[in-house]
This record gives structure tokens, C-alpha cells and sequence, in this order.
């Protein structure tokens, strides 16, 4: 009989030996999630705006399904969207709850035995996981987040709760209790893993940039966040990045324009940030990084949860997606004025129905101060609905247009 | 005139006679976007609810400038008509995040991309949960009570407990004449077609509360001696969301098919659930408002949904499902794939129809529906 999974077991055999702390962490998880599989203990998913931290120290295995699906490589995802199709859910929706759908109707992935969701950042995600739930019979808990019209304790009173009822769901589904000495151990580790992370957000500053962006990534607070393997992940790459600081390295020969890029990276094309570098183009902060994080309190279980679920407001799309247009645009100016960048692009996945509804308010603001911005058309994705040509086209005319303007002195 | 012909011309324009004797008397009115706006808030503090829709309009021109090619239609019509001025006999608004769509149009507003007749102009988001249980319930009371203070602040009225009292007997009322008129479509000859239902509910939302009752119950009384519909080919659910034009019903109904119930927004979902009368009364309407028994499909909560159309389709002995679905609609987009699912594994035909705000493409509707029929017609 073939195994399951041959592509991520694959990917497991490859990865595990390797020397990089970055590389070795995916590893950890992808070997975590195989033997959870293998050995019949229970997979939870958490989808890919929620961070893992409540999972760990309850010793269950995390599993984000968008990151397993773009993991091979995004175009691995084709026939799964397919399927999705198949079943009647419309093209226009976000890959990410597309993919999962279909992944779950071809049994590429691995099925949960719980999921935790929470109401950011969009329609996708709640439609989509509640058809995984029909197709999987797993008990699905909502972590329900305030709209924040009102930004006070009561709202943050039923956000914590909110939490503290996914803990409960996640030990009654697991027959497991949440030790509290243990969650401790992993806000503390994970406080480290976001000390690291501002660190290197700072020197992401630096004009010319040292090192191309964007600095985050969502690899390690999807899958292992609060271990020391995520937190050695990251603490490597800020090393190298204070290394390149050190001996004067920039991201390129000439940075001639600053870019910060709002929203995701296009998930199918990981060479577009490169491509757009060779034209002296680069990034200085994307959505991965627009956040600040307090450090969890962790001397009491209370104080802890809170931290958590106060620092989970903040993490990439949650902060943005979880209120009005008001927080993607304050963020996104904010980052243009504090990255000293010269412009900004959104990456408008077609999906993505609550960003591409800010976009016409934003540009309006940047065109009041001068700011060139530009959105374009993707799928997030599927590379099969606009092209790696168009992408490239739309977004090299932009530059252009931006470097000439520089160069007029505008 | 009769009485079903004055309600359901009511559903043919923006605003109304009715409207326009409120205003004249110097009322005030507040438009909500969703089934899930407390209306008895609005009522008890004097003013009258009105649901939003984009009836008339023709471009969406305007509103594009703002709205992305992927929000839906029926917000990109509304926006548009906002922007034009359409709405000025409104003098406040308020919606909830109901979806992507709507709370990113509702920005529109809130960044002043809309004229309004003055300022500063009511305008209230009400933060609804997305599940149903006892946390979420109590935030619901909250956010019930910050919205009747929200009003009670901006125009300086006192909504007090005993004309909320009053206000869920009156639309309470309002619910069971409308339930009435639904019980009558249980008939093996309904005496009115889907298109005229969705006409009255239209109405309920577009007019005093207790006006629409006295015509209901006049309408019931001259539909109760009218013949039924026995000429129809196949008995048919209409789910789905944002549907308020008669047109799109009537074009079913010309093809044989006869919508003999719904779950439409603009539906039963706007009127099924009453609210216990002799509770707390901001706590009762919070209960009802969140747990009503046909949720819409932006709740977390599609187990129950799904049961209650499939209970709802054996009720009224129903033929077939169709399932409208606004282009660009996530939350439809799954559950019209979740229905079409659980409706075939019980036997129950079941026909996705994609649709955009503005009658289009009806020559396709028409072959789609058309084929529908033949399959499962009597």
C-alpha cells in the first residue's frame, strides 16, 4: 500500500538532516505531524492566521493546512482546487480556504480531530472551515474576536475568554489538560522568539536595507512557536542579518526604490521579491511585520492566557483583518513614513474581499500626501488566473514609474 | 388597490408614501443592513427601520470608485445610490459585520466618502458575534444595549423598557401575521406566488411596523378567498442571501416553478423567530437575534442552518432547492455548496443559480432554470 503524504514525507527526509535552525524547525514539525498521523494521536488545525502557542503546551500537534498545501510549492495545490470546484465552491474565493476544501475532498491532508479558528481575518476562512468540518466530522471551535468598535476591556474580556474556551475545547477533544507550568515555559520561550523578531524588524530600517524582506515569516508561529527550536530558527536568521549589518552588506548594489509591500508575498512566485530586486527594488516591511508585541506576563496562568490572546490581536492579518479599514491604512502610512520607503504596493489577491475594500480609501489618502501606491491582480495562490508576466508587467511599470519620479526629484 | 397590491409595490422603489408621511411629520429613519439589526431598538426610540437595498438603481458607477471589482454587487449598488444621494431621507445607519463587503462600505460612510442632509450623521457598527453560546450571547446583550444607548445619545431620546416592551408586541405581531401568510403556502394551491411574498416582506421593512400589520392582516383576509396556484410544475425553496427583487422570482415563476418557501435575508430569516415577551427585554432580543433558528451563513453555526432548510423543505413539501448566490459572496458560496450537498445525499434536487444584483444574463438563468424544472417537475 502507498504511503500518505509522499510529497511531505519526502520533504521530511530531506529537510531533517539539514544544518539550518530554519530548515531543521520545519523538519521538527513536518516529522511532529507525520507521527502524529502514523501513531493515530490527535492533529489539530489551526488555520493560517492563528499561532500555535495554546497547541504546544497542551502537547498537541499543530497543523496549519494552508502551510502543509504551499509547503511543495503552490502549483501542487492545482488539483485540489479543482476539486474544491468540483464540489461548487466559486473560483473567486481565497485560495487558502479553496485549497484546504479540496485537499480534504482528495485526502492529502491530514485529517484533524479538532480545529480552532478564529473569526479574522475574513468570510473565506469561516465559510471554508465549516465545509472541512462537514467533509471531516472534526468538531470545529470558533475563537470568536470582537469587531473592536469599541477598543476596551470588555472587548478584550470576551476575546480572553474566547481563549480560555479553546483550551477547554481542545481538552475535552484531546482527553489531555492544559499543564500550566508548561504553557509558562512556552510564553516565555515564545516572549524570547518575539524579542528576536523586533530586533530584526528594527534593523530592517536601515537605509540601504541589509538584507531583502520581508523579516518575519509565519513558518515558525504556525507550526512550533514557544519551542526552542522555533525561537533557535529565528535567532539564527537575526544573526545573520546583524552579521550582514556588521560587514556593510546591503540587499543590493543600489537600492533605488523602498517598497513596502501590503499584504502576503504572492505565494506562487517566490523569485517575483528577487526579480524585483535585480531592478534595485526592495523590500522594506510586508504585512508579516506590522505588529508590536508586548511581552507575555507570565507570572500567573491568568496573566499569560491574557498576554496570549493579546498578542495574537497583533500577529500578521489578524491585526488588520479583524476591524475596519482604519488599521491596514494607519499601518500601512505608518510603515511608509517610518521605512522611509518611496512607495507602496498592495499584492490585491483577488480573494482577499476585506483588503481589496480598503484599497480605494488608502489610495485616496496617498494620493492627499504624495505617496505612489499600487494594486494589482492576483490570486494569491494559483498562478493559473493571472500570470507570472502580468504580475511582473504591472508591478515593473509601477517601479518605473516610481524611479523616474525619484529621479525628477518629485 | 388591494391590499397585496398597495404592499408589494412597495418592494418597486426606494422609498415610499409611507416613508415620505413619516418624514412630513418629522420622524426620523434609520437604515439597517441584515437581519441581524435589533429593529426594536430603532422602533421604541420613535424612529423607523429601514432595510437597505439599491432598488433603482442602474450603475454602480460611483460607488466603484471605492468598492473593489470583487464586493458583491448588491453593497456596490448601495454605495453607488449613497453616493448619488438616493438615501437622504435616512437619518442615520447601521450594520454590523455581516460580511467582508458590507463593513468595508460601511467605511465609505465613516470616512465621509458619502453626502449626507447633515452632520454629524448616526452611524453605528454592531459588533455581532460569530457563534452561538453563552459568552457569545451575553456579548450580544452588550452589544444590544450599546447600540438602544448609542441612539439614545445622538439624538438625545430616552428609549425606555416599557415602549421596548411594546415595540417587540408590535413586531412580534408583525412576525406571526407573517408566519400566517407563510402557513397559507403550506396549500397544496398557495394562494400567493413567491415573488408577492418577497414583495410583503419587503414592505415589513419599508414602512411603519404597525401600518404593515393592519394591511397584512387586510392582505390575508383577500388572499384567503383567492384561488391558489395549482398550475405550477415543481413546489421550490429560494435560499440564499441579498435578494430583493421581485423580478428574479418572477421569472422562476413564469418558467412553471412555484416558490412556495424561503431562507432569503430579505425572507424568513427576517421574521421567523419571535421574542419572548415576558424577559428582560434587552436580553430577549439579544437572544433572539443571535439565536434564531435560520441563521445566515456569516454565523459559525452551519449544522443548524443546514438541518433547518432540510426540515424546511419537507415542511412545505418542496420539489426542489434553489440557491441564488450574489457573485463574490464567500459565505454563500460555501453554503450554497453545503445545501446542494446535504440536499441531494436526502433526495432533494438542488440548483445553484450565481447572480449579480442587476437582473443580467436571464437567458442563461432561463435555460438553467428551464432544465431544472423538466428534471424535476410533476
Amino acid at each position: 500500500m502507498t504511503e500518505k503524504y509522499q510529497l511531505h514525507r519526502g520533504a521530511y527526509e530531506l529537510l531533517k538532516g539539514a544544518e539550518d535552525p530554519t530548515m531543521k524547525n520545519i523538519a521538527q514539525w513536518l516529522g511532529g505531524v507525520l507521527s502524529a498521523v502514523d501513531e493515530g494521536k490527535p492533529v489539530v488545525y489551526n488555520q493560517f492566521t492563528f499561532w500555535c502557542d495554546t497547541m504546544v503546551p497542551m502537547g498537541l500537534q499543530p497543523l496549519a493546512p494552508e502551510l502543509w498545501g504551499l509547503l511543495p510549492g503552490a502549483a501542487t495545490s492545482f488539483p485540489a482546487l479543482d476539486a474544491a470546484h468540483d464540489l461548487g465552491i466559486p473560483s473567486e474565493m481565497c485560495w487558502a480556504g479553496r485549497y484546504v476544501i479540496g485537499a480534504t475532498l482528495l485526502d492529502q491532508l491530514p485529517p484533524p480531530s479538532m480545529m480552532a479558528l478564529p473569526s479574522y481575518p475574513c468570510d473565506n476562512c469561516k465559510a471554508a472551515y465549516q465545509v472541512i468540518a462537514e467533509l471531516t466530522g472534526a468538531p470545529l471551535y470558533l475563537v470568536d474576536c470582537p469587531y473592536w468598535v469599541e477598543d476596551d476591556e470588555e472587548s478584550m474580556d470576551y476575546w480572553v475568554n474566547q481563549y480560555k474556551g479553546l483550551i477547554s475545547f481542545m481538552e475535552e477533544h484531546s482527553g489531555k489538560k492544559l499543564d500550566y507550568d508548561r504553557l509558562k515555559e512556552v510564553a516565555e520561550e515564545s516572549n524570547r522568539y518575539i524579542e528576536y523578531w523586533l530586533e530584526g524588524k528594527e534593523l530592517m530600517r536601515l537605509k540601504p536595507l541589509p538584507q531583502n524582506g520581508p523579516w518575519g515569516s509565519p513558518a515558525e508561529i504556525l507550526t512550533t512557536f514557544g519551542s526552542p527550536s522555533a525561537t533557535a530558527a529565528i535567532k539564527a536568521r537575526l544573526d545573520a542579518l546583524k552579521a550582514r549589518v556588521a560587514n556593510g552588506e546591503t540587499a543590493v548594489p543600489e537600492e533605488k526604490v523602498r517598497v513596502v509591500w501590503n499584504y502576503l508575498p504572492v505565494l506562487w512566485s517566490p523569485a517575483l521579491f528577487n526579480w524585483m530586486a535585480e531592478m534595485g527594488a526592495v523590500i522594506a516591511l510586508a504585512i508579516y511585520d506590522w505588529t508590536s508585541f508586548e511581552p507575555i506576563d507570565t507570572s500567573t496562568p491568568e496573566s499569560t492566557i491574557r498576554g496570549m490572546a493579546k498578542r495574537a490581536l497583533h500577529g500578521y492579518m489578524a491585526r488588520q483583518g479583524r476591524g475596519s479599514s482604519d488599521i491596514i491604512i494607519e499601518d500601512t502610512l505608518n510603515a511608509f513614513e517610518e521605512y522611509q520607503a518611496d512607495c507602496i504596493i498592495v499584492n490585491g489577491a483577488f480573494g482577499c474581499k476585506w483588503l481589496r475594500g480598503s484599497y480605494g480609501y488608502l489610495s485616496d489618502l496617498c494620493r492627499e500626501r504624495g505617496i505612489p501606491v499600487m494594486m494589482f491582480d492576483a490570486d494569491i495562490g494559483d498562478s493559473r488566473v493571472v500570470s507570472d508576466e502580468e504580475v511582473k508587467a504591472r508591478v515593473g511599470e509601477f517601479l518605473e514609474t516610481v524611479m523616474e519620479r525619484k529621479k525628477g526629484g518629485a | 388597490m388591494t391590499a397585496l397590491e398597495e404592499l408589494t409595490k412597495l418592494a418597486d422603489t426606494l422609498t415610499n408614501p409611507y416613508i415620505e408621511r413619516w418624514k412630513e411629520k418629522g420622524g426620523k429613519v434609520i437604515g439597517y443592513y441584515c437581519c441581524y439589526c435589533p429593529e426594536e431598538i430603532i422602533h421604541a426610540a420613535g424612529m423607523l427601520p429601514y432595510r437597505m437595498r439599491a432598488t433603482g438603481s442602474t450603475s454602480s458607477e460611483l460607488g466603484d470608485v471605492y468598492a473593489s471589482s470583487t464586493t458583491c454587487t448588491f453593497c456596490r449598488h448601495c454605495l453607488d445610490q449613497a453616493m448619488r444621494g438616493e438615501y437622504k431621507f435616512l437619518d442615520g445607519l447601521t450594520t454590523l459585520h455581516g460580511c467582508d463587503h458590507i463593513s468595508r462600505t460601511f467605511d465609505a460612510w465613516r470616512y465621509g466618502k458619502v453626502p449626507t442632509p447633515y452632520s454629524p450623521f448616526y452611524l453605528r457598527l454592531l459588533d455581532i458575534p460569530f457563534k452561538i453560546e453563552a459568552l457569545s450571547l451575553e456579548w450580544m446583550r452588550v452589544q444590544v444595549d450599546r447600540f438602544k444607548r448609542s441612539l439614545e445619545e445622538h439624538f438625545q431620546v430616552k428609549i425606555t423598557d416599557e415602549a421596548l416592551r411594546q415595540s417587540i408586541k408590535t413586531y412580534n405581531e408583525k412576525r406571526r401575521l407573517l408566519k400566517s401568510l407563510y402557513e397559507l403556502r403550506k396549500k397544496e394551491a398557495p394562494p400567493i406566488t413567491g415573488a408577492e411574498a418577497l414583495g410583503i416582506v419587503i414592505a415589513s421593512t419599508s414602512m411603519p411596523v404597525e401600518e404593515f400589520n393592519e394591511q397584512l392582516k387586510k392582505m390575508l383576509d383577500e388572499v384567503n378567498g383567492r384561488d391558489g396556484f395549482s398550475d405550477y410544475s415543481a413546489r421550490l425553496l429560494l435560499a440564499g442571501g441579498e435578494l430583493d427583487d421581485r423580478a428574479y422570482i418572477e421569472l422562476i415563476e413564469e418558467l412553471g416553478g412555484l416558490v412556495v418557501t424561503d431562507a432569503l435575508c430579505v425572507g424568513l430569516r427576517q421574521f421567523w423567530d419571535l421574542v419572548d415577551e415576558d424577559s428582560e427585554p434587552i436580553a430577549a432580543l439579544a437572544k433572539r437575534y443571535l439565536e434564531r433558528s435560520i441563521s445566515c451563513p456569516r454565523m459559525v453555526d452551519y449544522q443548524r442552518r443546514l438541518k433547518f432548510i432540510s426540515d424546511l423543505a419537507k415542511e412545505f413539501k418542496v420539489d426542489g432547492i434553489i440557491v441564488q448566490r450574489l457573485k463574490m459572496c464567500d459565505n454563500w458560496g460555501c453554503d450554497s455548496a453545503l445545501i446542494q450537498r446535504r440536499s441531494r445525499k436526502e433526495g432533494t434536487p438542488c440548483l445553484i443559480l450565481e447572480r449579480e444584483y442587476l437582473m443580467s444574463a436571464v437567458g442563461q438563468m432561463r435555460t438553467r432554470v428551464q432544465a431544472f424544472l423538466e428534471t424535476i417537475g410533476r
